[in-house]
C-alpha cells in the first residue's frame, strides 16, 4: 500500500450560529485505504462529510483533494473530481427504474447531456456501464423495478451503484448499513470491500456498527464534539482510554 | 430513423391524426355537405366544429408547454400565462402597429420567447419550489398590469383587448378555416413529436431526475440550472407559438390570457389529462374545452360553478388524470396477466 495522501483537510470548521459542528479538523486520508470515521451521535461526522463533498460551505479551513484546493467548488463538480457520496438517508430517484437511476449517474460523466434531439437509448456506452454496475451491486433481477418499490437493503445497494457508475477514486459512504437487517450487513460490507479492492479506490466510511468498523478499516478517526479525539489502526483505537470514555454508558463495546 | 418508424411506435398518434384529418369532412357529411363543399369552406357545421377543434389545438399546445416544466421538470410556475400572452400580444402588435409580414412576426415572437425564458431563468438558481411559484406569479402580474395600462392602450387595447389584427387572406380563419385547421393540426403534432423526443433524450431524462430529486441530480454531477433553463426555453417557445396562433385565430385578444386564471387553465388541463404524460395535455384540452362549451350553452354563466365542482372531483378521484390512470391500469392488467400465465406455466418464466 502506498502512503500517498489523497484527501486532506486543513483546519476545517463549520459553525451553525453558536454551534460549532466541526472544529478545525486536520485529517489526512491515505490513497487506497478504508478509512472509518466514528464517534457518538452529534460528533459532527455527517457535517464533516458534507464539507468534504461540497454539500456545505465550510466556515473556515480548506479541503484538499489530490493536492488541489476544492473547498469552494459547487456540489455538482464533486463527482467530476472523482468523489462519490452516499447519504445516511437513502437518496435516490424513487419513481424511476433501478436501471434509469444508475444510467443517469453514468450519463453525467459524458458530454451528451444536451443532445435533446437524440433518444437516450442511442448512447449505448452509458447503458453498457449501467449493466456492468447493476451486475456488480447484485441488482440484476431488479433492473426494471421502480426504485421506491425496492426493499430497503436493495435501495442501499442501488445508491452504492449510483456512486459507483461514474468510477470515482474516493467513495464517501455515510452509514451504508443504516437500517439494514443484520443478516444483510456482511453482504454489503463484502460488496464495499470488493469495490475498494477491484478499482484501486479509497473508501471513507461513517459507521455505527462497531463489528463492521473494527474488522474492515485500515485506519480509524474518532470524532467527538466536532474535534478529532483519536486516530489510528483498529487495534490502537480499541485500546484507547479516551475513546472509551467518549462512548460513556457502554453503548458500544469496542472489544467485540 | 425514418418517418414510418416514428408512427410505428405511436400507433395511437397515427390513428388520432387520421381521425382529425377526416373530422371536418365527416362532420360535413352529417350536414349534407359533400367533401368538396367542405374543402371550399361551404359547410357551416363543419366550419363550426373546425373552429372548436382549432381552439382545442391551441389550448393543447399551451398545456403541453406547461407539462414540460411542471410535469416533467417539476417546476411549479404561476406565471405561465405570460409565456402565452407575450406571444399573443407581440403577434398582434407586430402585424397591426408595425405592419410586419407573418414570417417576420413569427421571428419576433421566437426571439422574445427565448428572452423571456432567460428572464425567468434568472430567478431559477435563487429560488426553489413554492418560492419559484410566487416569484413567477409576481413577474407575470407585473406584465398583466402593464398590458392593461391605458398608457399603452394604442398598442395593447388596454382592458378591452387587442383587436383589429388583419390576418393575411390565405390563412384567414373566416374564409380559409380548413387551411387554418390543418396548419394548427400540423403544428400541434410536430411540437408533440418534438416533446416526445425531448423527454426521451439525455436532456429530458435529467429533467425527470430533477423532478424526482434535485439535490441527488446535483450530486450525480449535473448542473441542474442549465437543464431547468432548457425546459423553460422549450416551454416558453411553445406557449408563445400557441399565443401566436391564438391571435391569428381570435378576432380579439382578451387581457385575461395574461392573468393568473389562464395559468390555472393550463394546470387544470394537465391535471385532467395526466401530469407528465404529454398526451394528457391533448386529452385534457378536449375535456376542458368541451365541458366549458357544453355547460355554457345549456346552463349559461353559472357554468363555472359546475366546472369547478367537476375539477374538484377529478383531483379527488382521478388524481393521475385520464392518461395517467389509463397507463397505470394497463400496466397493472399486464402484470396481472403475466402472473396468471406464470401460475399456469410455472417453468416457462424461471
Amino acid at each position: 500500500m502506498t502512503t500517498d495522501i489523497i484527501f486532506e483537510t486543513k483546519n476545517l470548521s463549520k459553525h451553525f450560529g453558536a454551534l460549532i459542528a466541526v472544529d478545525s479538523v486536520n485529517l489526512k486520508v491515505r490513497k487506497n485505504s478504508l478509512h472509518a470515521i466514528i464517534g457518538p451521535n452529534g460528533a459532527g461526522k455527517t457535517t464533516f462529510f458534507n464539507l468534504l463533498s461540497g454539500n456545505l460551505e465550510p466556515t473556515s479551513g480548506q479541503v484538499i483533494f489530490k493536492g488541489k484546493d476544492i473547498t469552494h467548488q459547487p456540489v455538482h463538480r464533486t463527482i467530476h473530481f472523482g468523489i462519490g457520496r452516499s447519504f445516511q438517508i437513502t437518496n435516490i430517484f424513487p419513481n424511476l427504474t433501478v436501471f434509469e437511476n444508475i444510467r443517469l449517474a453514468a450519463q453525467a460523466m459524458g458530454r451528451d447531456n444536451f443532445k435533446f434531439w437524440q433518444s437516450a437509448s442511442r448512447f449505448k456506452n452509458y447503458e453498457a456501464r449501467t449493466s456492468e454496475v447493476i451486475e456488480q451491486v447484485g441488482l440484476k433481477n431488479r433492473a426494471y423495478t421502480l426504485a421506491r418499490t425496492l426493499p430497503h437493503g436493495d435501495q442501499r445497494k442501488l445508491e452504492l451503484g449510483m456512486i459507483l457508475a461514474p468510477d470515482p477514486e474516493v467513495l464517501l459512504l455515510d452509514e451504508p448499513t443504516a437500517g439494514m437487517a443484520a443478516e444483510q450487513v456482511p453482504d454489503l460490507i463484502a460488496l464495499i470491500q470488493g469495490i475498494q479492492k477491484s478499482g484501486d479506490r479509497t473508501v471513507m466510511l461513517v459507521e455505527h456498527n462497531m463489528n463492521v468498523v473494527m474488522s474492515v478499516s485500515d485506519e480509524i478517526t474518532v470524532m467527538h464534539l466536532g474535534k478529532i479525539l483519536a486516530e489510528g489502526t483498529p487495534a490502537e483505537i480499541a485500546a484507547n482510554k479516551e475513546v472509551q470514555t467518549a462512548y460513556l454508558g457502554g453503548l458500544y463495546d469496542l472489544n467485540v | 430513423m425514418t418517418r414510418t418508424s416514428i408512427f410505428a411506435k405511436n400507433r395511437g398518434l397515427l390513428i388520432t391524426l387520421v381521425l382529425l384529418v377526416l373530422l371536418p369532412f365527416i362532420v360535413g357529411l352529417f350536414d349534407g355537405a359533400s367533401p368538396v363543399a367542405v374543402w371550399n369552406n361551404l359547410s357551416g357545421n363543419s366550419k363550426f366544429i373546425q373552429g372548436l377543434a382549432i381552439e382545442i389545438f391551441i389550448l393543447a399546445l399551451y398545456a403541453l408547454s406547461y407539462d414540460v416544466i411542471f410535469g416533467i421538470t417539476g417546476l411549479l410556475s404561476f406565471g405561465h400565462s405570460m409565456f402565452f400572452a407575450v406571444g399573443a400580444y407581440l403577434t398582434g402588435i407586430a402585424i397591426k402597429t408595425l405592419d410586419l409580414s407573418l414570417p417576420a412576426t413569427f421571428g419576433i415572437v421566437f426571439v422574445a420567447s427565448i428572452v423571456q425564458a432567460v428572464l425567468f431563468g434568472l430567478v431559477l438558481p435563487r429560488v426553489r419550489g413554492i418560492t419559484f411559484a410566487l416569484v413567477t406569479l409576481g413577474i407575470a402580474s407585473v406584465f398583466h398590469i402593464v398590458i392593461m395600462s391605458t398608457e399603452l392602450g394604442t398598442y395593447t387595447g388596454a382592458d378591452v383587448g387587442l383587436q383589429g389584427v388583419i390576418v393575411p387572406e390565405w390563412i384567414s380563419p373566416a374564409n380559409e378555416r380548413l387551411r387554418f385547421y390543418f396548419i394548427a393540426l400540423v403544428v400541434l403534432i410536430s411540437i408533440y413529436l418534438l416533446y416526445q423526443r425531448f423527454v426521451n433524450s439525455p436532456t429530458g431524462r435529467v429533467c425527470t431526475a430533477i423532478r424526482e430529486n434535485e439535490s441527488r441530480a446535483q450530486m450525480l454531477g449535473y448542473n441542474t440550472f442549465y437543464f431547468k433553463l432548457a425546459a423553460l426555453t422549450l416551454s416558453s417557445f411553445t406557449a408563445a407559438l400557441a399565443g401566436f396562433l391564438h391571435t391569428l385565430y381570435q378576432p380579439i385578444v382578451s387581457p385575461n390570457v395574461a392573468g393568473l386564471g389562464f395559468t390555472v387553465t393550463a394546470l387544470l388541463i394537465i391535471l385532467i389529462g395526466g401530469v407528465g404524460t404529454l398526451q394528457g395535455a391533448f386529452v385534457g384540452a378536449i375535456v376542458y374545452r368541451l365541458l366549458d362549451f357544453g355547460l355554457r350553452r345549456y346552463i349559461g354563466e353559472s357554468a363555472s360553478f359546475i366546472n369547478g365542482a367537476v375539477y374538484v372531483l377529478f383531483v379527488l378521484f382521478i388524481p393521475f388524470g385520464i392518461v395517467g390512470t389509463w397507463r397505470l391500469r394497463s400496466f397493472q392488467i399486464k402484470q396481472g396477466w403475466e402472473s396468471l400465465l406464470k401460475a399456469f406455466h410455472p417453468d416457462s418464466h424461471q
